[in-house]
């Protein structure tokens, strides 16, 4: 993101020198009404794409919420009978259990490990790039691979079995158990996103100048002290971000649930976006599942009205 | 003395980077190692840690069960769409909202940004229901249309433009340029930086894209990658060797993106994640 500051310079400079600026012409107006058509015509297409694909199925998502639809006879309104269903079905509240239990226990060792990795990888590290590719790697991984590939590992005789025998752990049935399925989910969430997060708080990181780290040297701080009082601190922003973030991003796992357990054994692993998907399209109650999906937008509402805060905090 | 803290560091550093490297590489190796082996040598006691005898049949044989070259490429087309999309229409938006003046544009702003709270995983049912009207199901449309653009790259490139200065448009309108000619050679060029960073990402997750596929694409002809190796493991479960072949076929253009452009690779993840 360096080098076009001075290029644009140059080339504003050029220009300048070449042609004094015109005195403004009268027909100011017209020329503005001109640009400001242009920059219509040019927002034009995204506000389209943005109206049909996502607000008109918002809108209609509240629609069918109120509606009993099943894709072949006309839709037939019921009020809020879809509502009342949903808080007294166990299956649902089920799954949005399992959905908060997904969340609360992958988001919160997601916070504390990537922010260890990218404060040692902020460190003077030898062969840097290499080990932090590596660290990287799990980005990489295209989600479906993901799913595919930990269902593998996780087989009884297979390979993360393998690796706890060595510490003398006995063979966990992962994906056969109902207590032991959302582990299995939660700890591949895990090590996807910790990664992630961890380029943000790196990129965090080396947005604090180094002279707070030089003078708490002087005044004789250990790492521990450093830590706790400039970093944490200075990274307040960036911490807060990453909690919002990773909080939305769990709430709306699906493809690895779906692929490993089909939501069981049990219906342990059926988090919300995973019941909404079968609700609709195994079951094709398209009005309950609409009413299922108005309780997921008001959550990730919340959430993310939160993150526009903050990412437009300190801004016009 | 201070030599001596240094050394103590080390001591717990590497060690530790060890570990991270280890379990951030494991998945790719095993996937990597267990398409080469036998499927009789699976699950072997001990585990076998190096394919022995290295048996590259599984490659072919998962090609000939199921059209993968069919779903690559439709993968890769589909991506490849939905990215150019994104890059035009983020810009030329991102552009529309940092530099001109018109009524309305605040509100339109916050539109565009308001959608960013509208996950898939929500409107899913009724955009369904509007691509089913739009007879789009089992069509490339209904793959790439609603994801031509993003509230989050329009707010990428509007926060990236800001640091153009105005005067370089001013200058390049007095000199007679036209609107379209400014937009494609001046601002896209000093754009590049953001471009590259928020195509790799776009490109990323299109090739990642699973929930619209499976609810949209019932015909064999149109279905990409991911789709097609979850059905591969739902028909050929115990297959592995073959389901790992795919699979690493299946990543390697992810691996191959990383590796060439890791700088904006990382800088889409970094920017998606800050203010500036």
């Amino acid at each position: 993101m360096q080098g076009w500051p001075r290029i644009g310079k140059i080339l504003v400079g050029a220009i300048a020198t070449a042609e004094p600026r015109a005195p403004r012409p009268r027909f100011r107006l017209n020329l503005s009404a001109k640009q400001a058509l242009f920059g219509y015509a040019i927002l034009l297409p995204t506000v389209a794409i943005l109206v049909i694909f996502r607000f008109l199925p918002m809108l209609q998502a509240f629609y069918f919420s109120l509606h009993e639809y099943d894709l072949i006879r006309p839709a037939r309104f019921v009020g809020l009978e879809n509502f009342i269903d949903l808080v007294q079905d166990p299956l649902f509240l089920n799954s949005a259990r399992v959905s908060i239990a997904y969340v609360v226990l992958s988001c919160v060792p997601v916070w504390v490990l990537s922010l260890a990795l990218a404060v040692l990888f902020n460190r003077e590290i030898r062969a840097k790039n290499l080990f932090r590719s590596a660290a990287f790697m799990p980005v990489v991984m295209p989600m479906v691979v993901n799913a595919v590939v930990w269902t593998f590992m996780y087989h009884q005789d297979g390979v993360v079995n393998t690796i706890l025998a060595w510490f003398g752990v006995d063979p966990i049935p992962w994906l056969r158990s109902s207590t032991w399925a959302l582990w299995a989910v939660i700890l591949i969430g895990i090590w996807r996103a910790t990664p992630y997060y961890m380029v943000i708080f790196l990129a965090g990181l080396q947005a604090i100048p180094n002279e707070y780290y030089e003078a708490a040297k002087i005044d004789g701080a250990d790492a521990w002290t450093e830590f706790r009082h400039i970093t944490l601190p200075l990274l307040k922003p960036t911490t807060l971000l990453v909690m919002v973030m990773s909080v939305i991003v769990a709430m709306k796992v699906f493809a690895v649930p779906l692929i490993m357990t089909g939501g069981g054994p049990a219906d342990s692993t059926r988090v919300l976006p995973l019941f909404i998907y079968q609700t609709a399209f195994e079951f094709f109650k398209m009005g309950r599942a609409a009413a299922m999906s108005v309780f997921l937008f008001a959550a990730v509402m919340v959430f993310t009205l939160f993150q526009i805060r903050l990412f437009s905090g300190g801004e016009d | 003395m201070r030599r001596a803290m240094r050394h103590r560091g080390a001591i717990v550093k590497y060690p530790l980077l060890l570990a991270v490297t280890f379990v951030g590489l494991l998945p790719y190796y095993w996937m990597v190692t267990c398409s080469l082996k036998t499927n009789a040598n699976m699950f072997l006691v001990p585990l076998q840690w190096i394919p022995n005898p290295v048996n590259w049949s599984a490659y072919g044989e998962a090609w000939r069960a199921q059209d993968f070259t069919r779903y690559f490429l439709n993968t890769g087309f589909v991506a490849i769409a939905i990215t150019a999309g994104n890059l035009l229409l983020a810009s030329l938006a991102g552009y529309s909202l940092c530099k001109f003046r018109y009524f309305g544009r605040g509100a339109l702003f916050l539109m565009i940004l308001s959608t960013m709270m509208l996950p898939l995983e929500v409107t899913m049912v009724p955009l369904f229901l509007i691509v089913k009207t739009l007879h789009w199901p089992n069509t490339y449309e209904g793959l790439i249309v609603p994801f031509l653009v993003d509230g989050f790259g329009v707010f990428l490139m509007r926060q990236y433009l800001k640091s153009i200065p105005n005067e370089l448009i001013e200058a390049a309108r007095i000199d007679g340029a036209s609107e379209f000619r400014i937009f494609f050679q001046i601002i896209i060029p000093l754009c590049k930086p953001a471009l590259a960073a928020l195509g790799v990402f776009t490109f990323r997750e299109a090739w990642d894209m699973y929930i619209w596929p499976l609810i949209i694409v019932t015909k064999d002809s149109l279905r990409t990658l991911p789709l097609g190796i979850s059905l591969f493991m739902s028909s050929f479960g115990t297959a592995w060797d073959q389901l790992m072949a795919v699979a690493t076929i299946g990543t390697l253009p992810m691996i191959l993106l990383f590796f060439f452009l890791q700088r904006s690779f990382i800088q889409g993840i970094a920017i998606s994640g800050l203010k500036e």
